[in-house]
C-alpha cells in the first residue's frame, strides 16, 4: 500500500513537503523500517489493527467532549494507526531549539512581571503587552521559589517548505493533551507492540516524572510532601478526562473551583473530613477565571480569594497567572531579536512570519495582503479565532479592514504557510495529510532548566489539503516517534518516589458524586428488574385479558409508578388499558423526571464526575453501559425493549462486581456503598409497599409474591429455604428481617451504618444523629413480627400496618439521606453573589 | 482646605451570609497638593483576615474576609485630609504645547510606561464611532493641549445632561454618547475615550467633592457622595485633573482616593458574598471642611 502513496507524492507535484518521502521518491531513512512492517501488515491486518486502537482507546474512555455536538458530551478519541516520526538528528535540532524557546519565554515572562527592561530598551512594544487581558497587573512583581515561572510550556510546531520546523503557536497558560498523549502512547504498545520495539521508540515517561519532581519540590514552606491539587472547570470541559486520568496518574487530588475555598488567607480543599491545607494548584481553568474577586467577576470556576492567598506566598498556582500573556501571536514577530539580546544566540526554531498591526509598516503590509494571510487576535478567545483570508468574501475583507484599522494592535497577520504532510489511514487508504505536531516541555527543577518530553501529540487535519487540526475541527491524533538511544539520566531530586499516590482525601463535591453514583446505580437495577417483572406478565397474560383486567400487571404497573414518582401514570384508567406507550417514556425519555433514563443518566454522569476514582476496568464498563443506553434510547417498541434490559442488567452488575474488586477500601469507597445501600432499602421498602398492601385473592397474591422475589433475586433463595408455597410472612421474613439476606431491609440498614462509620465525623459521646435514625429503623425492623403485620384491617380491607411500617422506614432513610448530606456534602452547595459599591452619584 | 470624610458603606443581606470576600479602596493619596492627616477604616463584623496592600498603579486596597455568619457588613473609613493648590492652578492653559507633540511624545519610549499605560483602551474605555470627530472640535490642529481639554471638558458639561439612575455600571460607552445622560463616572469615562481616541494619556480618577447645600440651608448629613473625574497628562505640569460634572479644573476642593484606567480599577467596595439572597446597598458620605484657622 505504501507503494501508491509513494508514487502518488512524487506524480502529483503536490504544494507539500512529505514527512515520509524524500525529493527523490524515495522513503526517509527514518521512516524506511515503519514503512516496510506497514507494508507487511498489509490492508487487512492494518484494518483491524485499527480497530484494535479504536477499541483500545474506547475501553479506557479516552474522550473529548464537544459542546453542542450532536453526538452528545463525550466524543471518542480518534487516534491515527501511522505515528509521527522523527529521527534522531531532526530530534536533536527541535529538542535544543525547544529548550532555547522556554528558557527565552521564561526570562521574558520575569521581565514583563518584573523591570519591563525590555519594553524600555525598545525589544518589546509597550502596547503589546499593556492591551493584552493576560497582562495581569494584580500579578505584577510575582516570584516564585527559583528562577523559573514558566513550569509547563507546550509549542505546536510543523514542518516548513524548507524543511525546518516552525513554530505555529505558544502554549504557556494551561496547556493540555498530555494525558491523552499518553493515553496514545499506551494504546499504541497494545497494538503494535513490535513495531515500537523495532524502531527504538524513544519512552516519554520521564516527562510525567519529571514534572511531578518539580512540582513536588516547589512549594513556599519547602515541604517535603506538599498536597498538590489539580484544578478543573470540571466535567463539562472538554478535556475533562485529560484532568482526571492525570490528577489519577500522577497522585493530584482532582478538584473544581467549588471544592477549593480560601480562609485566613490560606487555600483549602473542603473533604468529607473538614477543611485541608492547599500548597501547590495545577489549573486547567484559564489565568482570568481563577478568582471573581480580582479578575473576571462572571467566573464560577475559580477560587474566591485566591489572588490575594498567591500574594501571600500560601500557595503556588501553576502555570502562574499571567502566563498567557506569551501566548500572544504578536510576540512572534520580536523573538529573533529578544532571543539575541538576552541568551546572545540566535533563535534556533523559527516561528510563521508574523506582522503586528500595531506597527504602522507592518499594518499597512497586512491590510494590502488580507486575502493571503492569516489574521489573528492578540488574544485568542472562543469567539475570535483565526480567520484564513482565502476563506473570506469581499465584503467579509472590508469588515475585517474595517475592525483592524480601529483597534490595530490587537490584530497580526500570519503567513499561511504549505506545511508538511505525513500518511493518514483513513477509510483504509493512506492519504497525505497535512500535521502539526505539539511538544511538551516541563520545568527541571532538580537540573535548573527544561526537559522535553521525547515525543508528543500530534494531530492531522480531518480534510486533504486544509490546515485545520484541532480536536473541535475533528482533527485525528498521532502518536509520536522520536527514535533513537535514551541519553542517560541526569540527576533526580529527592522526591524520587516513583509517581505514588496522594493521600487519599476525598473532596465533598466527590464524596456527593460517589454517594449518588451508588443511589443511581441502585434505582436503575431496581427499575430495571421491576420493568422486567412487568414485561412478563403482560407477555405472558391470558391474551384474551386486556391488561387492565390482569390485576397483577395492574398492581405492578401501580407499583412502577409509585416506585418512579411518576404519578398520575397507571393510577390513570386509561394508561392501565394501553401500558405500551407510558412504558416506552418510562424507559427512555431522560427528560422525565424518575424515568429509568434519567436515573441511568444521573449514574453515568456521577461516573463520569467521579471517574478518576473509579479504576481503569470500571470506565470500561461505564461505557459499554453509555452504549447500551444509546441502543436502549432509540428503541421505540416494547417488545424490543426486552433483551437491552437484560444486557443492561448484565453491564450494571459487572459495574458492581468491578468496583468491589478494584476500588480501594478508603472513604470513596465507602460514600459510594453508603449510597447504594440507602437507595436499595428504599426501593426495596417502595416496592413491597406498592405490591402488598392491597390484599389479592389467593392466585393473584402468589404471582406477585413471586414477582416480588424475582425483582429482589430471591427467588431462587425462597425456595431453598422454604421449600414451600410462597407466602407473606415468609416473603416478609426473607426480605426484611432475615440478616443473612444481601436483600433484606436489615441487612441493607446494617451495611449503610457500617460504611459510614469509617467516615464519621465526630459530634461528641455517643451516637451521631444518623446513627440514632438508623439504629431506629434497625430496630424496628428485627423487631418487627411478619405475621402481625400481614394483617389485614377490618374496616379499610387493607394491611394497614404494614403499610405503616413500610412509611416510617422509607422516611427514616429519607432522613438519613439529609442529614448525610447535611454532614458531609451540604459545604459545597454554597452559592455567592456579587457585590459592588453603586455609582457615583455627584 | 482640609476636610474630614467620612464614607460609610452598609450591606444588608436578605438571607445571611456566611462567608465574604472584600477590597476596598477608599484611602486618599498622598500627593504633592494632599495631604493626608489620617485615615482609618472600621469593619462590622470584624474581619477574620485583612490585609493592606499597594497595587499597580499604586494605590492602597484593603483585602478582607468575613468567615462568619452575619446578616449586615458595615465598612466605614474616615479621613482628614489638607489640600493645597496644585501645579496647574493658575496656570495659563495657552502656554501649554501643542496637543499633537505631546501624543507624538507619547508614543516613543521616552515616555514612562507608567505614563503611556493612560492613552491604551481599558475594560470601560474602547474606541467606539465618533469619538475622534467629537474630541477633534476641541483638539484642532497646533492648539495648546490644556486649552483644548479644558473646552472638551466645558463641552462634555454642555452637551450631557445629569441624570440619575439612568445608566448603571454595564451601560455600554456609546449609550452615553447616544442619549447623552449619565452621571459623573460615565461623563468621566467618556472624556477619557475621547482624549485617548487622539493618543493622550488620560485617567480616571475617584475621590470626594464636597457638596455645598443651597444659600440660606443647612448642610445635610450624609448627603455627600463618592465622586469621580479626569487627569490628562501634560507635560511639566503632570496629571492636570478636569471635572466636567461641575465643569472645572479640581485643584483643593476634589479629595483624590485613587488613580486607574476607569472605575473598573478602583470600586471603592466590591466583594463576593455566599449568601442565599440579594442584598441592599446604602452608601452615606460626608465631607466636611474644617473653620479655616487664620
Amino acid at each position: 500500500m505504501i507503494h501508491s502513496y509513494l508514487s502518488e507524492r512524487t506524480a502529483k507535484d503536490s504544494p507539500f513537503l512529505d514527512e515520509v518521502v524524500n525529493s527523490k521518491g524515495g522513503v526517509r531513512t527514518h521512516w524506511q523500517r515503519l514503512v516496510s512492517s506497514l507494508d507487511r501488515l498489509g490492508h487487512e491486518d492494518l484494518n483491524s489493527r485499527q480497530r484494535e486502537v479504536d477499541n483500545q482507546l474506547r475501553e479506557n474512555g479516552v474522550t473529548y467532549n464537544v459542546y453542542g455536538d450532536p453526538n452528545g458530551m463525550n466524543r471518542p478519541w480518534r487516534l491515527d494507526p501511522i505515528p509521527m516520526v522523527f529521527g534522531q538528528e531532526d530530534w536533536e535540532v527541535i529538542e535544543k531549539g525547544l529548550i532555547q524557546r522556554a528558557t527565552l519565554l521564561n526570562h521574558i515572562l520575569r521581565d514583563i512581571y518584573g523591570s519591563r527592561t525590555l519594553i524600555r530598551e525598545g525589544l518589546v512594544p509597550f502596547e503589546l503587552i499593556y492591551n493584552h487581558p493576560s497582562f495581569l497587573r494584580q500579578m505584577d512583581k510575582i516570584k516564585l521559589p527559583g528562577d523559573q515561572l514558566l513550569i509547563h510550556y507546550s509549542a505546536d510546531l510543523a514542518r516548513g517548505p524548507d524543511g525546518k520546523m516552525w513554530i505555529i503557536n505558544d502554549r504557556t497558560d494551561a496547556p493540555s493533551g498530555a494525558g491523552y498523549t499518553f493515553e496514545n502512547r499506551v494504546a499504541m504498545t497494545r497494538v503494535f507492540p513490535e513495531m515500537l520495539r523495532e524502531n527504538q521508540v524513544r519512552k516519554i515517561t520521564r516527562y510525567y516524572q519529571t514534572l511531578k519532581d518539580t512540582l513536588s519540590n516547589l512549594n513556599w514552606q519547602n515541604k517535603e510532601d506538599p498536597r498538590i491539587v489539580f484544578l478543573s472547570p470540571g466535567p463539562g470541559n472538554e478535556t475533562y478526562f485529560e484532568h482526571a486520568y492525570l490528577s489519577s496518574f500522577m497522585g493530584f487530588t482532582l478538584a473544581t473551583g467549588e471544592d477549593l475555598t480560601v480562609s485566613d488567607g490560606h487555600v483549602w480543599l473542603k473533604t468529607i473530613q473538614g477543611l485541608k491545607k492547599v500548597d501547590v494548584i495545577v489549573r486547567r481553568v484559564d489565568d482570568v477565571y481563577c478568582d471573581p474577586l480580582e479578575f473576571r467577576i462572571d467566573s464560577h470556576l475559580g477560587v474566591v480569594g485566591l489572588m490575594e492567598a498567591i500574594r501571600q506566598q500560601n500557595v503556588l498556582v501553576i502555570n502562574p497567572l499571567g502566563c498567557r500573556i506569551l501566548e500572544n501571536p504578536g510576540l512572534m514577530a520580536f523573538l529573533p531579536r529578544i532571543c539575541e539580546h538576552l541568551l546572545g544566540e540566535e533563535l534556533m526554531l523559527p516561528s510563521v512570519a508574523t506582522w503586528w498591526c500595531g506597527q504602522e509598516k507592518e499594518m499597512q503590509y497586512v491590510l494590502d495582503n488580507l486575502p493571503f494571510l492569516i489574521i489573528k487576535r492578540i488574544y485568542r478567545t472562543n469567539e475570535h479565532r483565526s480567520v484564513y483570508g482565502p476563506d473570506l468574501s469581499q465584503e467579509q475583507i472590508e469588515a475585517l479592514r474595517h475592525d483592524i484599522m480601529a483597534r490595530p494592535y490587537m490584530y497580526v497577520g500570519q503567513e499561511m504557510v504549505n506545511f508538511s504532510t505525513t500518511p493518514s489511514y483513513i477509510d483504509g487508504k493512506l492519504e497525505a495529510r497535512n500535521a502539526v505536531f505539539r511538544s511538551y516541555i516541563v520545568a527541571d527543577a532538580a537540573n535548573s532548566g527544561y526537559y522535553v518530553m521525547p515525543g508528543g501529540l500530534s494531530r492531522s487535519s480531518p480534510k486533504q489539503g486544509v490546515f485545520l487540526v484541532s480536536n473541535k475541527d475533528g482533527g485525528i491524533s498521532k502518536d509520536t516517534w522520536v527514535l533513537g538511544e535514551e541519553p542517560t539520566q541526569r540527576s533526580v531530586s529527592r522526591t524520587s518516589g516513583l509517581l505514588k499516590g496522594g493521600d487519599n482525601i476525598l473532596p465533598s463535591r466527590t464524596a456527593e458524586n460517589l454517594f449518588w453514583l451508588g443511589r443511581y446505580a441502585e434505582r436503575t437495577v431496581h427499575i430495571i428488574r421491576l420493568l422486567r417483572a412487568i414485561l412478563q406478565e403482560y407477555y405472558e397474560r391470558n391474551i384474551d385479558n386486556h391488561p387492565d383486567k390482569d390485576e397483577a400487571l395492574t398492581k405492578l404497573l401501580q407499583t412502577l409508578t409509585e416506585v418512579t414518582l411518576t404519578h398520575p401514570g397507571f393510577k390513570d384508567d386509561e394508561l392501565l388499558a394501553k401500558p405500551e406507550k407510558e412504558l416506552i417514556s418510562l424507559v427512555t425519555d431522560a427528560g422525565r423526571i424518575g424515568s429509568l433514563g434519567q436515573s441511568l443518566q444521573a449514574f453515568l454522569r456521577n461516573g463520569y464526575a467521579v471517574r478518576d476514582r473509579l479504576g481503569l476496568d470500571v470506565w470500561r464498563i461505564m461505557d459499554t453501559v453509555t452504549e447500551e443506553w444509546q441502543v436502549l434510547q432509540g428503541r421505540k417498541r416494547l417488545n424490543s425493549i426486552n433483551h437491552s434490559l437484560d444486557n443492561l442488567i448484565v453491564k450494571l452488575m459487572a459495574f458492581y462486581g468491578l468496583t468491589i474488586d478494584s476500588m480501594t477500601r478508603e472513604p470513596s469507597w465507602n460514600v459510594f456503598n453508603a449510597g447504594r445501600f440507602l437507595e436499595a432499602a428504599m426501593k426495596s421498602c417502595q416496592t413491597m409497599q406498592g405490591l402488598l398492601i392491597e390484599p389479592k385473592e389467593t392466585e393473584t397474591e402468589r404471582t406477585l409474591l413471586e414477582y416480588l422475589l424475582m425483582i429482589n433475586e430471591s427467588l431462587i433463595t425462597y425456595r431453598y429455604k422454604y421449600r414451600s408455597t410462597i407466602d407473606l410472612s415468609g416473603v416478609l421474613d426473607l426480605l426484611l428481617t432475615d440478616e443473612d439476606n444481601p436483600k433484606s431491609i436489615a441487612y441493607q440498614l446494617a451495611h449503610i451504618d457500617q460504611h459510614l462509620q469509617p467516615v464519621s465525623i465526630s459530634e461528641g459521646k455517643g451516637l451521631s444523629t444518623i446513627q440514632k435514625k438508623l439504629l431506629a429503623a434497625q430496630t424496628r425492623v428485627l423487631l418487627s413480627d411478619p405475621r402481625e403485620l400481614s394483617k389485614i384491617d377490618k374496616s379499610s380491607g387493607k394491611r394497614e400496618k404494614l403499610d405503616t411500617f413500610f412509611s416510617e422506614i422509607i422516611s427514616g432513610l429519607g432522613e438519613t439521606s439529609t442529614l448525610i448530606n447535611n454532614m458531609y456534602f451540604n459545604h459545597t452547595q454554597q452559592r455567592y453573589g456579587y457585590v459592588t459599591t453603586k455609582l457615583p452619584e455627584v | 482646605m482640609r476636610y474630614h470624610v467620612v464614607h460609610e458603606t452598609r450591606y444588608v443581606y436578605d438571607s445571611p451570609a456566611s462567608l465574604c470576600h472584600n477590597i476596598i479602596v477608599q484611602e486618599p493619596k498622598n500627593q504633592e497638593f494632599q495631604q493626608v492627616e489620617s485615615y482609618r477604616y472600621i469593619i462590622d463584623p470584624k474581619p477574620h483576615f485583612a490585609a493592606d496592600r499597594v497595587d499597580f498603579f499604586e494605590n492602597a486596597f484593603t483585602y478582607f474576609a468575613v468567615q462568619k455568619t452575619h446578616q449586615e457588613l458595615i465598612v466605614t473609613s474616615e479621613s482628614t485630609v489638607k489640600l493645597s493648590l496644585p501645579r496647574w492652578a493658575g496656570v495659563d492653559a495657552r502656554s501649554t504645547p501643542p496637543w499633537e507633540e505631546v501624543a507624538q511624545w507619547l508614543k516613543s519610549v521616552k515616555a514612562l510606561n507608567d505614563t503611556r499605560q493612560f492613552y491604551l483602551e481599558s475594560p470601560h474605555v474602547y474606541p467606539i464611532s465618533g469619538l475622534v470627530e467629537y474630541a477633534q472640535t476641541s483638539f484642532t490642529p497646533g492648539r495648546p493641549i490644556l486649552e483644548a481639554a479644558i473646552d472638551l471638558n466645558t463641552r462634555i458639561f454642555d452637551d450631557f445632561e445629569f441624570t440619575s439612575g439612568f445608566t448603571d455600571i454595564s451601560t455600554p460607552l456609546g449609550e452615553v454618547f447616544a442619549s447623552k445622560k449619565g452621571v459623573c463616572q460615565d461623563f468621566a469615562h467618556f472624556g477619557l475615550a475621547c482624549l485617548r481616541s487622539i493618543g493622550l494619556s488620560a485617567r480616571y480618577v475617584s475621590g470626594y467633592i464636597e457638596t455645598l447645600p443651597p444659600p440660606g440651608q443647612p448642610k445635610l448629613q450624609g448627603a455627600d457622595a463618592s465622586h469621580a473625574w479626569i487627569a490628562l497628562f501634560v507635560p511639566d505640569l503632570g496629571w492636570v485633573e478636569l471635572d466636567a460634572t461641575n465643569n472645572l479644573i479640581a485643584t483643593d476642593q476634589h479629595v483624590r482616593v485613587a488613580v486607574g484606567r476607569d472605575f473598573s480599577d478602583v470600586v471603592p467596595l466590591k466583594g463576593i458574598v455566599y449568601s442565599g439572597g440579594d442584598q441592599e446597598m446604602i452608601v452615606k458620605v460626608d465631607v466636611n471642611r474644617f473653620p479655616e484657622t487664620a
